[in-house]
């Protein structure tokens, strides 16, 4: 098996930018005043590998880094520390969102070519999958409208089409199933499982744990930009449940203190 | 640049050109009124200000002026193309380099529908011709290549630094007043101080390009190749290494 992704020690951190401090006066000013910069830390001293073939699910609370570990993995990031390296030979599409490369003004047809070609593919590839693309979508004469004028339903259809229609050897998709009616869905996952039974490696962000445990083996559990927990879904799963279940427990407290709140205004 | 950010600049520079034009039938001809419109008021003007033999005056002052805004207006739109390229850059990688390349076509597939204008506007002005207004498609590279290494650098320091525009204008301005295209480099003497000065502005070159074959009948000179070739050609470098050096770091602050 190919290492596809290997990372070792990956942090990044932001800034936390104001718009005065992307200015050239704020620039100048700070060589005077060097002001310690208020950073947040997304990732911490990351390691991690992920082989050909697996399929992963990362899990955490939300603000735990998994989208900037996933804005990693695209190298949309470019971390501040640690090394990255990523097999070069392997297709690889991202879905961080639907629709990425969607221009509002453009038609279905030549957003499917655009948003085709940031996939990886030539405009001769798209031309030839493009029937399959429209039928896929179920968007029929609505493909030669400005999506602009589409339902946020039909967009996300379009956009769900065309990134998998493509056959991706490695698929990064961030908490993007909550689109399109229920029946769409049901299309869409049962997409997905095809495309993992046919070996490709799928690297999954979502709060829906249920769905995660059932489709992947390996989870991996995000605190606060650390690796809380990487192993077996299921007992990653327990663990993560059981810690926010303590929380839970702690329901009385925070009623009190709520409570206490109320009572002093 | 890989080949998806190849791929991905061409076909967004053609949907850009697309959509300009898509529902307008008035903007398609804004590109030839806007330049007919400058050049005829600036004809006016200064035939009403200057009391010298005006077509002569705006054979010279064109020949110089039209590359001119060519490359001014790459740089402007340059300038804001990484900042205004986020809604991708944010999201999926392709290179930060496609975006000013995308202003760069967009604006010269735009010149060269103007061109159509600019020509009648030479027909009317000029009495007689020679053979060697056909370098033009030529000497146009030189300008072009600097419009865009200048417009990488501005787009680069825009993305860091968001007050930059009217410095990046302000010196824009200062070179185009002091490089000789609104007046004759023959207006000094020769060993005057000026003259001496022109001598080391590039833009000096690069106007040549036009003037020679436009308004004096002549060949561009071998130090006007030169000179222009390679000054453009080190200014496109510098930006490329510069958006190459800092592309790490553009997610950050956009």
């Amino acid at each position: 098996m190919n290492t596809i992704f290997n990372l070792s020690g990956i942090s990044v951190s932001f800034d936390r930018h104001t718009i005065k401090q992307r200015s050239l006066r704020h620039a100048l000013g700070n060589i005077y005043n060097r002001n310690g910069h208020y950073k947040t830390q997304a990732l911490k001293n990351i390691n991690l590998s992920i082989q050909e073939g697996e399929q992963v699910g990362i899990i955490g609370r939300n603000g735990a880094g998994k989208s900037t570990l996933l804005r990693v993995l695209t190298r949309v990031i470019t971390p501040q520390s640690g090394e990255l390296h990523i097999d070069k030979s392997k297709h690889i599409v991202p879905l961080l969102e639907l629709g990425i490369g969607f221009q509002p003004d453009l038609t279905g047809r030549e957003n499917c070519y655009l948003s085709g070609i940031l996939m990886g593919y030539s405009r001769d590839d798209i031309g030839k999958k493009i029937d399959s693309i429209i039928r896929f979508s179920e968007l029929g004469e609505f493909i030669d409208e400005p999506v602009k004028n589409y339902s946020s339903g039909m967009y996300a259809r379009l956009a769900f089409s065309i990134a998998t229609d493509v056959r991706p050897e490695v698929l990064l998709v961030d908490e993007v199933f909550g689109v399109g009616d229920e029946f769409f869905m049901r299309k869409c996952i049962h997409r997905m499982q095809l495309l993992m039974h046919a070996g490709t490696t799928v690297i999954f962000v979502s709060h829906n744990l249920d769905f995660l445990v059932t489709q992947c083996k390996r989870l991996i559990w995000l605190d606060q930009g650390t690796v809380a927990m990487d192993g077996n879904s299921d007992e990653v799963a327990a663990s993560y449940r059981a810690s926010q279940g303590i929380k839970t427990n702690n329901g009385n407290q925070i009623r009190k203190e709520i409570s206490g709140i109320f009572s002093r205004s | 640049m890989d080949l998806i950010s190849w791929r991905f600049t061409w076909q967004y520079s053609k949907d850009q050109l697309k959509l300009k034009y898509r529902y307008t039938t008035l903007g398609f001809l804004w590109n030839f009124l806007e330049p007919a419109i400058y050049l005829t008021v600036l004809s006016v003007v200064f035939s009403l200000v200057n009391r010298m033999n005006i077509s002569d005056y705006a054979v010279f002052l064109f020949s110089a002026l039209v590359p001119w805004r060519y490359f001014e207006k790459i740089v402007n739109t340059c300038t804001d193309a990484i900042v205004g390229g986020d809604w991708l850059l944010k999201k999926m990688y392709v290179s930060p380099l496609s975006f000013p390349m995308t202003r760069w076509i967009v604006a010269s597939v735009e010149f060269i529908f103007s061109l159509v204008i600019v020509l009648v506007v030479f027909v009317l002005l000029k009495d007689s011709w020679t053979i060697h207004p056909i370098i033009i498609p030529l000497t146009i590279i030189p300008w072009s290549l600097l419009g865009l290494g200048l417009g990488m650098i501005a787009a680069v320091l825009f993305t860091f630094f968001r007050d930059i525009r009217p410095i990046i204008q302000m010196l824009l301005m200062v070179g185009f007043f002091t490089a000789p295209i609104l007046f004759k480099p023959d207006l000094f003497d020769n060993h005057a101080i000026q003259a001496q000065l022109l001598r080391w502005h590039p833009i000096t070159y690069f106007a040549a390009l036009f003037q020679k074959p436009l308004y004096e009948a002549a060949w561009p000179g071998g130090i006007d190749w030169i000179v222009s070739l390679s000054f453009s050609l080190s200014i496109l470098l510098l930006g490329y290494a510069l958006i190459n050096r800092y592309k790490g770091s553009f997610y950050y602050y956009l």
